[in-house]
């Protein structure tokens, strides 16, 4: 039985990419060389990709003698142990982590705790062995994160780091399998090493001969998107679109302008130096780098060094408020652009990374509590593109929509419901760090248990607000005359002027609470009142009395869109 | 200590006693070694292949005017190209690299998953980059795909980067400084030709020229092909291949020129590749 489960099972893993290396073309991820398949102390006949199996087990490729038979199964860890090879992921990980710790310790630094790099050296190794070794002082005065980058990206290396994360002049390489001689491996590592440092340092230099400003024209050779010019244009909208928003922040959250104007002017610059032609992780953070080498205000250098902040999803945002405006217009160009030339991201098609920039956008104004109205930050952004829709309100719409969708994700990672999300979706794009709030009172208060009946019967009010085309018009108590509508009348005035009160200072959770106070006299107005009666003029003023509840609620969540608990 | 000729000697007499014929350079300017008609066309068709050979490869946008300690906008690679392949064959490679005085034994040597592709020849592998001490020493790729078709049997390919393989040997950290032999510095022999042919690739090559010899090596590669000989076709495919490099270099060619530059390349290899194994193919039929 196990004869054919083995090449079975063997044929059933999953590579991102197969390939074949002999005659019967075998499909695997990289050329099998042996079959080791035991029952107990008996060999399993398999015969696949050309080979047969056996009992031998062959041990670390260099270092490893010749391959030993296998008696039984259970001896099988044992002997690879001793063949240099710590086969189970798991146990070398944590081998792995041990000796970095120990590596580090002459040094008086720890290894950088880089998972992506400790699980990449996991795999890279059967038997890691860690290699401290030292970088040169002429080599320090270098930008840091150039040297981190040329160390994990370039070597695999792991940097030395203090506590608090600053590089010490120290590196370990990860060897596999002894560590014995490891003297000729450390000089090695070093020469490498510092060949790639020289090699950086040079592109340093070349890009420090000449300042920031004096590449900008260069840009116009670098091509964005054909249908959306070169990285000059881009630039020249970003600045566009970062005055834009610097002016409408002046009365709420005023920014240094100046700063801004001139961080704009610089923030694609540093995409033409050779470090980052060479590293392209490092754009932006060149850019702060030369900012400052060119005499640049620290304020125009930490923006253009944060540009592309939040550069992932739990790294931070900019520091700064110019910084923040001016990465957001930085995304906000990019989403209106691609837009406009109908490069709209579908299924997992996104190769301008939007979904990525619409989320650092929303992290941003939620983060720095930014009162930015993003509608009209992007309907501007759509205005200056070179390329123009013939319908601008159905493609504002469909940018807004994507949008909402990646706040409504985000929240929803929050651990925020659906349904919550949903309901707070009027006028969110038009001040999120307001939507936010709004959302969070919403959940706050949902666990009243008065709250979930009163949607439902908010629900029963905003249909049939749909089926009679409320106008929205405001209730004239004179012309109510039962005692149950006259009363949620009195009710929803002072909630609503109780909700006011609480709403103006922030308070979203105590204005919906005050709110959720009207719930037993809109029962009694459902239980004890006929909404659609003869009388016209009565039926229109108790229309209007539930259009003022639901604008009132508004404010704060549509309660329609919440779905009842399961119980 | 070896020095870079002997190196070569070396590499040469190993791959010999292996059964490779050493076929040396092929006449035209090319990228890689790879684009050797022993490898070009030896990886096409079933019939047995092991060739070894030392190639200059030119990569004019790499040039750094003779600054750069590390960098060349010509160097030299050394290719083997074996099919079927070996079963030993990671075997024979560390005894390859013992023949030139780098005990693996001695040193970290790790295969690093690394997949290689040419877009312009249409070409995929799938592989690894053996490093040594954390450097990069040579390129192993097991052939899958030529001309966007893929082969059977497989080929697999050892290209050795001989200026870092030779800079880790003698201990230098700047190229010009390895000793060549007859008493030559590569510097001496290689430093004059950096300096100029930078010029030439980023400044002073006459880009309405090489524009008009790509479109021209095309049309004739296309002649060519029509008349059924796939190799002086083949020469026009490697020329224009580098003309399209220079003129990449030179800053002549934009993004989206780009793509159709390579889709004419390999649109082209394409023919050429179809041709030859039309023409070196026994027809069953035609033997009763």
């Amino acid at each position: 039985m196990f004869a054919a489960l083995i090449p079975e099972l063997l044929k059933s893993l999953q590579f991102p990419k197969f390939m074949t290396w002999e005659e019967t073309n075998f499909k695997f991820g990289r050329p099998l060389r042996a079959i080791t398949a035991l029952l107990g102390d008996k060999v399993i006949p398999v015969t696949l990709g050309g080979i047969k199996s056996g009992r031998e087990v062959h041990g670390h490729p260099v270092l490893a003698k010749k391959p030993v038979a296998l008696k039984d199964i259970s001896k099988h860890a044992g002997i690879l142990r001793q063949g240099l090879v710590l086969a189970d992921p798991v146990e070398r990980r944590e081998y792995l982590l041990k000796a970095l710790a120990q590596a580090a310790k002459p040094a008086h630094g720890i290894s950088d705790p880089d998972e992506e790099l400790i699980d990449e050296t996991t795999f890279m190794v059967e038997h890691p062995v860690p290699v401290l070794g030292k970088l040169r002082d002429e080599h320090m005065v270098l930008p840091h994160a150039l040297l981190k980058l040329v160390m994990k990206k370039q070597l695999k290396f792991f940097p030395v780091v203090s506590t608090e994360g600053v590089l010490r002049p120290n590196f370990i390489g990860v060897r596999d399998g002894l560590s014995s001689g490891n003297e000729l491996v450390r000089e090695g590592y070093q020469r490498v090493l510092e060949a790639r440092f020289n090699d950086a340092a040079f592109f340093v230099g070349r890009d420090s001969s000449s300042t920031l400003e004096s590449k900008l024209g260069q840009l116009e050779r670098v091509t964005y998107q054909k249908a959306l010019g070169s990285m000059s244009a881009k630039a020249a909208r970003v600045a566009e679109i970062a005055q834009f928003i610097g002016a409408k922040l002046r009365q709420t959250s005023p920014v240094d302008e100046t700063a801004l104007a001139r961080a704009a002017k610089l923030a694609y610059a540093d995409l033409v130096t050779d470090v980052v032609k060479e590293f392209p992780e490092l754009q932006g953070h060149m850019g702060g780098v030369y900012a400052r080498k060119d005499g640049e205000s620290e304020k125009v250098s930490l923006a253009v060094e944060q540009f592309y902040y939040p550069i992932a999803a739990k790294t931070p945002v900019p520091t700064t408020a110019e910084g923040c405006v001016l990465s957001l217009a930085g995304k906000l160009d990019s989403l209106a652009g691609c837009f406009a030339a109908g490069l709209i991201p579908s299924g997992s098609a996104d190769p301008f990374a939007l979904r990525r920039q619409a989320l650092g956008a929303i992290r941003i104004l939620l983060e720095k509590q930014l009162p930015i109205d993003l509608e009209e930050a992007m309907k501007h952004a759509l205005s200056i593109q070179p390329v123009k829709s013939p319908e601008p309100a159905k493609l504002e719409a469909q940018l807004s929509d994507f949008v909402w969708g990646r706040a409504q994700s985000f929240f929803e990672d929050m651990k925020y419901a659906v349904d919550e999300v949903r309901s707070i979706k009027h006028g969110a794009l038009k001040d999120l760090p307001n939507a936010f709030r709004r959302l969070a009172a919403l959940k706050a208060v949902r666990r009243d248990p008065a709250f979930e009946p009163l949607a439902a019967a908010f629900k029963r009010a905003s249909n049939i607000l749909k089926q009679n085309k409320g106008d929205g018009s405001s209730p004239e108590r004179a012309l109510l005359k039962e005692p149950a509508e006259l009363e949620l009348y009195d009710a929803l005035v002072s909630a609503e002027g109780a909700a006011n009160d609480r709403i103006v200072q922030g308070d979203f959770e105590g204005g919906l609470k005050s709110l959720v106070g009207v719930k037993p006299h809109l029962d009694k107005f459902f239980d004890g009142v006929m909404v659609m009666v003869e009388d016209e003029s009565l039926k229109r003023q108790r229309l209007a009395l539930l259009s003022k509840l639901v604008r009132a609620f508004r404010r704060v969540a549509d309660l329609s869109e919440i779905q009842a608990s399961a119980s | 200590m070896l020095t870079f000729q002997e190196i070569v000697l070396e590499l040469q007499n190993f791959w010999s006693k292996e059964g490779c014929a050493i076929v040396h350079p092929y006449d035209l300017e090319k990228g890689a070694g790879t684009f050797n008609p022993a490898t070009f066309f030896g990886a096409l068709t079933a019939a047995p292949a092991r060739y070894a050979y030392i190639e200059p490869s030119r990569r004019p946008a790499d040039g750094r005017y003779g600054d750069n300690p590390n960098r060349l906008g010509k160097y030299y690679q050394f290719q083997v190209i074996m099919k079927p392949v070996p079963a030993g064959i990671t075997d024979t490679y560390q005894k390859s690299l013992k023949a030139i005085g780098l005990d693996p034994k001695k040193h970290d040597l790790r295969w690093i998953e690394d997949d290689w592709e040419s877009p312009t020849l249409g070409a995929s592998g799938v592989g690894w980059e053996v490093w040594l001490d954390g450097m990069e020493i040579t390129q192993f790729t097991y052939f899958q795909q030529m001309g966007s078709m893929p082969l059977s049997p497989v080929s697999v390919e050892l290209t050795y980067g001989l200026e870092r393989i030779a800079m880790y040997l003698q201990k230098k950290d700047n190229v010009y400084d390895l000793d060549y032999g007859g008493g030559l510095t590569y510097g001496d022999i290689h430093k004059p030709q950096e300096r100029e042919f930078s010029r030439y690739n980023f400044e002073t090559a006459d880009v309405a020229l090489l524009s008009r010899h790509f479109n021209e090596w095309e049309k004739e590669g296309e002649r060519l092909a029509g008349l059924g000989d796939p190799l002086p076709a083949y020469d026009c495919v490697v020329r224009a291949s580098h003309l399209f490099n220079t003129l990449e270099a030179r800053g002549a060619i934009s993004v989206t020129e780009r793509a159709q530059y390579i889709g004419r390349i390999r649109g082209l290899a394409r023919k050429v590749m179809e041709l030859y194994i039309e023409s070196r193919t026994p027809k069953a039929e035609a033997v009763k």
